[in-house]
């Protein structure tokens, strides 16, 4: 649990604001790039952390990242013209550079003013399908984080973006829980053929109900899919350069002697690696206060289909979100009592793991007052994660830096895993590499 | 500000070291300022008079408890 204020300075991200001065001091995952695909091509307005922006290609493909409102009048650049290497205000005719200069003013022929006023313009680059925007104080740029999809080709990655209208903490905090999965995700884990499953006094027969669900591989042996009836995991956690990684740890189910175990990587203060998804990540970004956006991105064989291989990993359902930009939006669909009375399913919610999960996080109000939680010790990686942005908090405040900014870390090699191991076997040995192992991944 | 974000999570830390060792905690000791916060967040158990609990264990105010530094017992 949280004091009121305590959960007030964690959830929300405005400029000024604690957690707000914090997450300005990462490179944050902003908008799509495919959004923006072609040199001078239409402008997007973009916001992130409560405020808002304009994000454009210019004539030569460079990306710009400005404050939305022209500094003139404050008419939206979102309506602007991108033409010869720069954004024109329609309302004035002002022309902006990419990087903030003002190349043109018409309706002010001196040049004096030009010379001596810039824009709001912001560091902008494109890695792995995304625009990474740094948002702190200029020369404080810490290391890029070169995840290991942030180089790949666009054509080898899958991106869906699902916005949700809730607090950016609701959404994080469920992307690294580990022990809802075998409980709210039990509908997946029929359709994948896990078969009957226990959750308390309720026995539930596991037979496939969401033959439309997309899953990842294909049909599998029971112990194959989730290898445990153990709904209570041992959590242990350890803090790394770039945040933390833990590790669900669970009884095998007939295999005394083993240990089911999933491994988790928080890189702060956005992405979570997470055990059983292959070689990809979900970011959450605060739009404001009440809106995020829950970004998957896994990396996907060449040749294979990004958008359909997208479909498959992603859950994406037409009907409630969808990877267009006007259909980011969720709506939470309808939920199926009857099927659910019959047995046939657990939740009630068609279309997989990510419309379950988004279902019960929106389902905590728009900013979730964590003052009436009564949280358990299985909650540690949560626990540990509000701990870490708390302790960024007061670091920020007294001139230092947040932490997880990934010194001697190579952040290409972080990884997630989940895996049957000898109950002996420290868990630590399946990512070696989150500990900080390597060089630095530093770039310009 | 009273960080509980700090104190749940060296307690929970604490709680799952216990476990680990054999232990069975039944009590968590917490400064009184902590103790005075949960249960201002906490007025209806409070008003029914149910003991205040953290992370499954019922909290016991001890003024020779750091703030910050919960004991598991």
């Amino acid at each position: 649990m949280l004091t009121t204020e305590e959960n007030e300075a964690l959830c929300r991200v405005g400029r000024g604001t604690p957690m707000g001065r914090v997450l300005r001091r990462y490179w944050t995952p902003a908008f799509q790039a495919a959004d923006l695909p072609e040199a001078d091509c239409a402008p997007i307005r973009v916001t992130v952390l409560g405020e808002s922006f304009v994000a454009f290609r210019d004539s030569s493909g460079r990306l710009g990242f400005l404050d939305e409102l022209c500094c003139h009048r404050g008419a939206s650049l979102v309506l602007g013209r991108v033409e010869e290497g720069g954004i024109r205000c329609l309302y004035h005719g002002w022309k902006y550079a990419a990087d903030g200069t003002i190349v043109e003013t018409p309706n002010l022929a001196s040049s004096t003013f030009r010379e001596r006023v810039r824009h709001g313009a912001y560091p902008v680059r494109e890695a792995g399908g995304l625009g990474w925007v740094y948002l702190g104080p200029p020369g404080t740029e810490p290391p890029f984080p070169a995840f290991s999809w942030t180089d790949a080709a666009a054509g080898e990655l899958a991106i869906s973006e699902m916005i949700m209208d809730c607090n950016w903490m609701q959404v994080q905090e469920g992307s690294i829980d580990s022990s809802h999965v075998a409980i709210l995700h039990l509908d997946t884990l029929a359709t994948m053929g896990a078969g009957p499953r226990r959750v308390g006094s309720l026995d539930f027969p596991g037979e496939p109900w969401d033959l439309d669900m997309p899953t990842p591989g294909t049909r599998r042996a029971p112990a194959a899919v989730w290898p445990s009836d153990d709904n209570a995991p041992r959590i242990e956690v350890e803090n790394t350069p770039f945040g933390f990684h833990y590790a669900a740890i669970r009884d095998v189910t007939g295999e005394p002697g083993r240990k089911f175990v999933r491994v988790t990587a928080f890189a702060m203060p956005y992405t979570a690696f997470i055990g059983g998804v292959s070689d990809g990540a979900v970011i959450v970004v605060p739009r404001d206060d009440y809106t995020c956006s829950s970004i998957g991105v896994f990396k996907v064989p060449r040749g294979s289909g990004g958008s359909a291989v997208a479909r498959r990993a992603s859950g994406i359902d037409p009907a409630v979100w969808g990877p267009e930009p006007a259909n980011r939006r969720f709506r939470v669909p309808a939920q199926d009592r009857e099927a659910m009375a019959a047995g046939k399913s657990f939740a009630g919610f068609r279309g997989g793991n990510r419309i379950q999960d988004a279902a019960v996080q929106l389902s905590e109000g728009r900013l979730y007052d964590r003052a009436k939680e009564h949280l358990v010790p299985a909650d540690l990686a949560i626990i540990r994660m509000r701990r870490l942005f708390a302790d960024s908090i007061r670091l920020v405040e007294a001139g230092g830096d947040p932490l997880g900014l990934g010194d001697g870390c190579d952040f290409s090699q972080i990884r997630a895993a989940s895996q049957i191991i000898d109950a002996g076997q420290p868990w630590q040995d399946l990512v070696p590499a989150n500990r900080g192992v390597g060089e630095p991944a530093r770039q310009a | 500000m009273l960080w509980l974000s700090v104190v749940v999570d060296n307690a929970c830390t604490g709680i799952w070291e216990a476990w680990g060792s054999g232990a069975r905690p039944t009590s968590l000791r917490v400064n009184p300022q902590v103790y005075d916060a949960v249960a201002a967040a906490r007025p209806g158990e409070v008003a029914r008079d149910h003991p205040l609990m953290l992370l499954g264990l019922p909290l016991i105010a001890d003024s020779g408890v750091a703030t910050y530094e919960p004991i598991v017992s």
